[in-house]
């Protein structure tokens, strides 16, 4: 529910249509453009837009887990590519080592890294309620189940905890015994669980199913209202968006890195792309700044 | 469950999607685009929605269907040397020079209109398209159904004579080698030879002349790579020592030449594959093209790194667009 979101970010309690279509053109871009600024541009504002949603926990993350997951890719690559014209130096198998394939990693590890890390973002701001507000009348069933696997981690975790702790009581949890009497105990939790995940799955259904989910002619409460902010916000994400899929599509947007590297590097139209291409990924950023500073200017006029 | 108007219509467009991911996968039956005649380009990209485009041959097929092509590169040639300019222009086109380059983009696009002799619309790619067994059908197709002149069926009672160990299921070694023709040398295993410091010279070149005719079949990025004569290493006296193959001359002239050069090690031929030279790969000038090699010009039924080299032998490495008919090295399997 809109006002149980953090009061840090003010983005997710916009519309989910908003947020929504936001994600929507801001994977599209991070998968689509290879150019070396454009994926400079989205790393960055993931990062910036991760830390300022999760703060501490999404700084370890990004620096614990992606940077290094970046750096495996980025090195793996011209050790099976060798293409390219600049060759630095032959590795041990006899084949190139090439400038243009460790560009072309460290892009492609790159773009894996911003796209993992918006991901982080869009499972923050995207809940499963404002998902099935925005599918369930399209896609009832496959809404439903999108939102209920998305969710079983989640509650399997949370359940497995309290499976175990209640067999810990009589002395039956996998900290208990021999090797093998764990593994048995351990066997006997998983049985527990999956037994509990099934029946809850088929209960779920049946509950929805009675309360008439997707049948035609039934509305749904939401508490979601299109606003004026909301609008202003869905105009710009898509004036945004669709400048920058036009310049993109007109080649402003050109690279390539192979056989050499070249490309747009420069020029009007490419500038006002890579502007228009960063201010679409700090659209959540921008809007929080801004609802902050209304903030503090209101409390101080009390 | 109520079948309703929505899901009628997400079934259709599903199966629309699949159906047409199906077909541009190259799962369909047929050559799908690909149209072996004199026609121009319109014509043939109408025959590739054709479902059974039988492919049409020229009248004179074989060695003279080939002849045709050398009329082509006279005029061919002029935008090849053009090329490299107008990539840069193509993608920098704020510069200054726009205008003037303008002219040559607008000259490419007419030679890039003209039809070619030969094969017509070509999909490009590793993926999808065709499988092994049509390819070697369709360059049969275009030799006349016969291999280059001067490629032999090889002589088994030979073969084993020099040497070669031939499993009589197969007919062929344990590393699915045909047997040679007479007078050829047979394959040797590179693990078994002892490299002697024994010093021997060989002739070695390395051309790409047969992109020239094709010009507009080569992937767009790669036009600027190809020399104007087509020689990437004109031919060069080079030492070699006894014990070496083709393979061990070709990376280090290579190598000192500063020229690129990739491959891979194919175990199941106990042989390495030459990827690409001077970053032009295998399929980049369509799905028939790669790197072949010849020694005192004989294609050898085997890969480099298996070919023993003699003193004073002449090794040429061509790249092929159509599986080595326009180099004269193609062989008819079965015949």
């Amino acid at each position: 529910m809109p006002w149980e979101n953090k009061m840090n970010d003010a983005f997710s309690s916009y519309h989910p249509l908003v947020n929504f279509s936001y994600f929507a053109f801001v994977f599209a871009f991070s998968m689509i453009f290879m150019h070396p600024v454009c994926l400079g541009i989205s790393l960055i504002c993931a990062f910036i837009y991760s830390i300022s949603l999760k703060g501490r926990r999404a700084a370890k993350f990004n620096f614990v887990f992606l940077l290094p997951m970046m750096l495996i890719t980025a090195v793996i690559n011209p050790a099976f590519n060798h293409e390219g014209v600049t060759i630095l130096t032959y590795l041990h198998t006899g084949n190139p080592l090439t400038l243009e394939s460790i560009a072309y990693g460290i892009a492609a590890s790159a773009m894996l890294a911003a796209v993992v890390c918006w991901f982080s973002c869009y499972n923050e701001v995207m809940t499963s309620d404002k998902f099935v507000y925005l599918f369930g009348r399209i896609i009832p069933a496959m809404s439903l189940v999108l939102s209920m696997s998305l969710r079983f981690v989640p509650k399997f975790k949370a359940r497995i905890k309290e499976v175990s702790q209640a067999q810990r009581c009589i002395g039956r949890d996998v900290s208990n015994g021999g090797v093998i009497e764990r593994a048995r105990h351990g066997i006997t939790i998983l049985s527990v669980m999956i037994t509990w995940s099934l029946e809850n799955a088929i209960e779920t259904a049946d509950s929805m199913k009675s309360r008439g989910y997707g049948l035609s002619g039934r509305t749904a409460f939401s508490i979601y209202r299109m606003d004026g902010r909301d609008k202003k916000a869905l105009c710009a994400i898509f004036i945004l968006g669709i400048f920058v899929l036009g310049g993109g599509i007109s080649g402003g947007l050109k690279w390539r890195y192979f056989p050499t590297m070249k490309g747009r590097t420069g020029g009007i139209l490419s500038a006002g792309i890579w502007l228009a291409y960063m201010g679409l990924c700090l659209v959540p950023v921008i809007v929080d700044r801004a609802e902050e500073h209304q903030w503090k200017v209101t409390q101080s006029k009390i | 469950m109520k079948i309703t108007k929505n899901k009628i219509i997400a079934f259709a467009v599903i199966l629309a999607v699949l159906a047409a991911s199906f077909w541009y996968g190259g799962g369909a039956p047929g050559l799908q685009g690909w149209n072996v005649s004199q026609t121009p380009k319109g014509a043939a990209a109408d025959s590739a929605a054709d479902k059974n485009p039988e492919p049409v041959l020229p009248d004179n097929a074989g060695d003279k269907g080939h002849e045709d092509n050398p009329k082509e590169p006279a005029d061919d040639k002029a935008p090849v040397n053009e090329e490299p300019d107008d990539k840069d222009d193509e993608i920098d086109s704020e510069n200054n020079e726009a205008d003037n380059e303008k002219k040559e983009d607008e000259n490419q696009d007419e030679e890039e209109e003209k039809p070619a002799d030969g094969i017509e619309s070509r999909p490009r790619g590793t993926e999808g398209g065709l499988s092994a067994s049509e390819k070697i059908e369709l360059a049969k197709e275009m030799a006349g159904g016969a291999s280059s002149p001067g490629m032999e069926k090889g002589s088994k009672d030979y073969s084993l004579e020099q040497g070669m160990v031939i499993d009589a299921a197969t007919g062929k070694d344990k590393y699915l080698t045909d047997p040679v023709p007479e007078g050829k040398p047979v394959p040797v295993e590179p693990q078994n030879i002892e490299i002697s410091d024994v010093e021997y010279t060989c002739t070695i070149s390395v051309r790409c002349d047969t992109i020239l005719d094709n010009i507009d079949w080569l992937d767009k990025e790669k036009v600027e790579l190809v020399p104007e004569d087509g020689v990437i290493f004109p031919a060069a006296e080079v030492t070699f020592y006894e014990g070496e193959s083709v393979f061990n001359v070709l990376q280090r002239e290579m190598k000192k030449a500063r020229i690129h050069m990739e491959f891979s090690s194919v175990p199941m031929y106990n042989s390495v594959y030459i990827e690409g030279i001077n970053n032009l790969y295998e399929f980049d000038c369509g799905e028939l093209s790669g790197w072949m090699y010849k020694v005192n010009s004989w294609f050898p039924n085997y890969g480099c790194s298996r070919y023993l080299l003699k003193d004073g032998d002449v090794v040429e490495w061509v790249y092929t667009c159509d599986l080595g008919v326009d180099v004269g090295g193609f062989y008819a399997v079965g015949e």
